[in-house]
């Protein structure tokens, strides 16, 4: 008996994640699945089930430029949130005191005591056509002298990378923060020059933080649709937005099912090609090795 | 070991059950209409709660406005929510619930004559009895007793209307007065169009000189492309529903298609509404009683409230939209002479001659749909 209960115990810490994913993924799953392969439309007696795979086809019809620039914005933000997030984290792990440690650290984290929508829409008033921070942005050279922020690309990528930036900052932070100082002191012993110690040891060793935050940021920026809505124009709309038009508006629900899915299916493959590249150890932290 | 294998097999057991159960709850048929038993809207005694989904800046919901006079005179608790912010979404956020005849708590919705119209034909709305609304068939103006889509008014009191025209921020563009104007490259990138698309294409159409009435599915669609164009050379700047008024009141648009009534939405004074020199387009939204409406009795008595003529005053004054009651403009004119005459809240027959109304696109269900989605591919990309 006891042993049966010591087998059972990693199925009973599974056993409420395994819960969750069954009612809030798998179940989802299967009837966006289902509604995937419908026909029919609202007006006609509603949606039945047909085995209607050209849904499939007809989701992505006339929708490239929409793709290619969903794809771009997202990668075009989770570089720049990259770029902004490295050297942030890593002052704040490295470089500074403990206390101003701290400060950053829930500055960093102080802007989700608001929700998202909130914040961007605060965007959307302080980026208006006439605003003193557009002015500056003229004045620097940023924008020219008759243009405009709001409604343009780059609204829209400013707009992603502000709202996914703490999900970078905070996994590299977190990789940042347990290197073991001694290990770039003992490269510098060595002769490695600054670069050579950052690119050599500390670079490598936050590879975990990278990946993850990658991860955080590319996924939910991928089929975010409130950027695209509120600081964006109708040719800035993001796949989120013909999902959420399709299912909201047109009421095609088959189509938006099926748009959905390719869409799960494109980041999904993306993923597993990044992680690919990146490595799994990258991923999953090196600490199986030896074991 | 043997236990072990069992276990496992119990569990996954388990899971395929569960997931089978779940599934089999979810209805085979999504959608769909059935107006084959429509109910009729109950009375009875006014108390409770009654819940009201209104669009924007459509009444005072003050301490001392129209709400919270109806709260203090029925003892009936109001949930006003401003949530109708455009027809297609609205319908289609609620039209899942509505198909189970769930009408997510609300008694009261104020779609547009059409939308009330379509959801009518889905089977998505009570009727109502005449009996119950006394006080709206005595004081209803000639011109609304009747409706196109609801001749015998069995489902649709009408709420306020208005026209669709230009407000136009006159300190910035104040020669703009017609619809061709919008597409001037002088004002690039600072003008908006509605959303909906029976507002903005059939004045597009107007501005062509093309007649809406007998206008094609083809004539609505090179309009549609005709605003697909503008939109890609970055002349259209959005297509919004009634959040139009933010990007007049930030300063973003010089010119948009709106509504005459949001004056107070957008709270500047130097825009104003001009009714198009080359069209013009008029809409009427109705106050309708969705199906599984909890208190329906306190929805007849708000519907018997507002038309009283000294309440629709009151809303006629602080809104500045369209409205149906006799006698309010006698009321209005003595209290304030120049509301009283205004010619967007009380419109001289002649003022809305050959003005279009909201109309659906030609042609049967599939044309008007493929219509809707050409637009709304503009919309969203």
């Amino acid at each position: 008996m006891r042993t049966i209960r010591r087998r059972l115990v990693p199925y009973g810490l599974l056993a409420p994640g395994a819960i969750w994913l069954l009612l809030f993924f798998v179940v989802p799953m299967y009837y966006m699945g289902e509604m995937a392969l419908r026909s029919g439309a609202l007006e006609t007696g509603g949606f039945r089930f047909t085995w209607e795979w050209a849904n499939f086809p007809d989701a992505l019809e006339g929708r490239g430029e929409l793709i290619t620039r969903t794809f771009f914005y997202t990668v075009t933000a989770t570089v720049l949130a990259l770029l902004i997030a490295y050297p942030l984290a890593y002052a704040i792990a490295i470089k500074v005191s403990r206390r101003w440690r701290l400060l950053l650290l829930f500055a960093v984290i102080a802007p989700f005591f608001t929700t998202y929508l909130v914040r961007t829409i605060a965007w959307k008033t302080i980026l208006a056509d006439p605003s003193p921070m557009v002015d500056f942005l003229k004045t620097v050279g940023i924008v020219p002298e008759n243009g405009r922020v709001l409604a343009t690309p780059g609204a829209v990528i400013a707009g992603l990378t502000y709202t996914f930036l703490p999900f970078m900052i905070l996994p590299i932070y977190a990789s940042l923060e347990r290197i073991d100082l001694s290990l770039i002191e003992a490269a510098k012993d060595l002769y490695a020059s600054a670069r050579q110690a950052f690119l050599r040891v500390t670079l490598p060793l936050t590879m975990p933080g990278i990946v993850a935050g990658v991860l955080l940021t590319f996924i939910p920026a991928f089929g975010d649709y409130v950027n695209a809505t509120v600081l964006g124009g109708p040719n800035q709309a993001m796949i989120g937005n013909k999902i959420q038009s399709l299912y909201l508006v047109e009421r095609d629900y088959p189509e938006a099912a099926a748009f959905s899915f390719l869409m799960m299916a494109a980041v999904l493959v993306m993923v597993l090609i990044y992680i690919r590249a990146a490595g799994t150890e990258a991923f999953m932290g090196e600490e199986d090795e030896g074991r | 070991m043997r236990e072990h294998k069992i276990w496992r097999l119990a569990i996954a057991v388990a899971c395929l059950v569960g997931v089978s159960v779940l599934a089999a709850c979810g209805g085979d048929d999504v959608g769909g209409g059935n107006n084959e038993d429509i109910q009729v809207a109950e009375s009875g005694p006014v108390e409770g709660k009654l819940t009201i989904s209104n669009w924007p800046g459509y009444i005072d919901p003050g301490p001392n406005g129209t709400v919270a006079e109806f709260e203090k005179k029925t003892g009936v608790e109001v949930d006003y929510i401003d949530d109708f912010t455009g027809n297609t979404q609205f319908f289609g956020k609620l039209q899942p619930q509505l198909a189970e005849g769930n009408s997510g708590g609300r008694d009261i919705i104020v779609p547009s004559d059409w939308m009330a119209k379509k959801m009518y034909d889905l089977g998505y709305l009570q009727e109502v009895d005449h009996a119950d609304l006394q006080t709206v068939f005595d004081n209803i103006l000639p011109q609304f007793e009747t409706a196109a889509g609801d001749p015998e008014r069995k489902f649709m009191i009408p709420w306020q209307g208005g026209l669709t025209g230009i407000w136009v921020d006159t300190a910035k563009a104040p020669e703009i007065d017609s619809i061709s104007d919008l597409f001037d490259p002088k004002y690039k990138g600072k003008v908006t169009m509605l959303d909906e698309l029976r507002d903005t294409i059939p004045l597009v159409l107007q501005s062509e000189g093309i007649d809406v009435d007998t206008a094609t599915k083809e004539d609505w669609l090179a309009a549609i492309d005709k605003i697909d164009k503008a939109v890609d050379s970055g002349q259209i700047r959005r297509l919004t529903d009634n959040s139009y008024t933010e990007d007049l009141t930030a300063g973003n648009a010089v010119a948009s298609i709106g509504w005459s009534g949001d004056a107070s939405l957008i709270g500047r004074d130097t825009v104003e509404w001009r009714k198009p020199t080359d069209g013009c387009d008029t809409f009427f939204d109705q106050m309708v009683i969705p199906v599984g409406a909890p208190n329906t009795a306190a929805a007849l008595a708000f519907m018997n409230f507002v038309y009283q003529p000294k309440v629709q005053a009151d809303i006629a004054a602080y809104i500045n939209y369209v409205q149906p009651v006799a006698g309010v403009q006698e009321i209005l004119k003595k209290r304030d002479p120049k509301l009283g005459n205004d010619k967007l809240i009380f419109p001289p027959e002649e003022f809305t001659a050959g003005c279009s109304e909201d109309p659906d696109p030609p042609g049967d269900v599939e044309d008007v749909s493929e219509v809707e989605a050409a637009y709304q591919d503009v919309v969203s990309g």
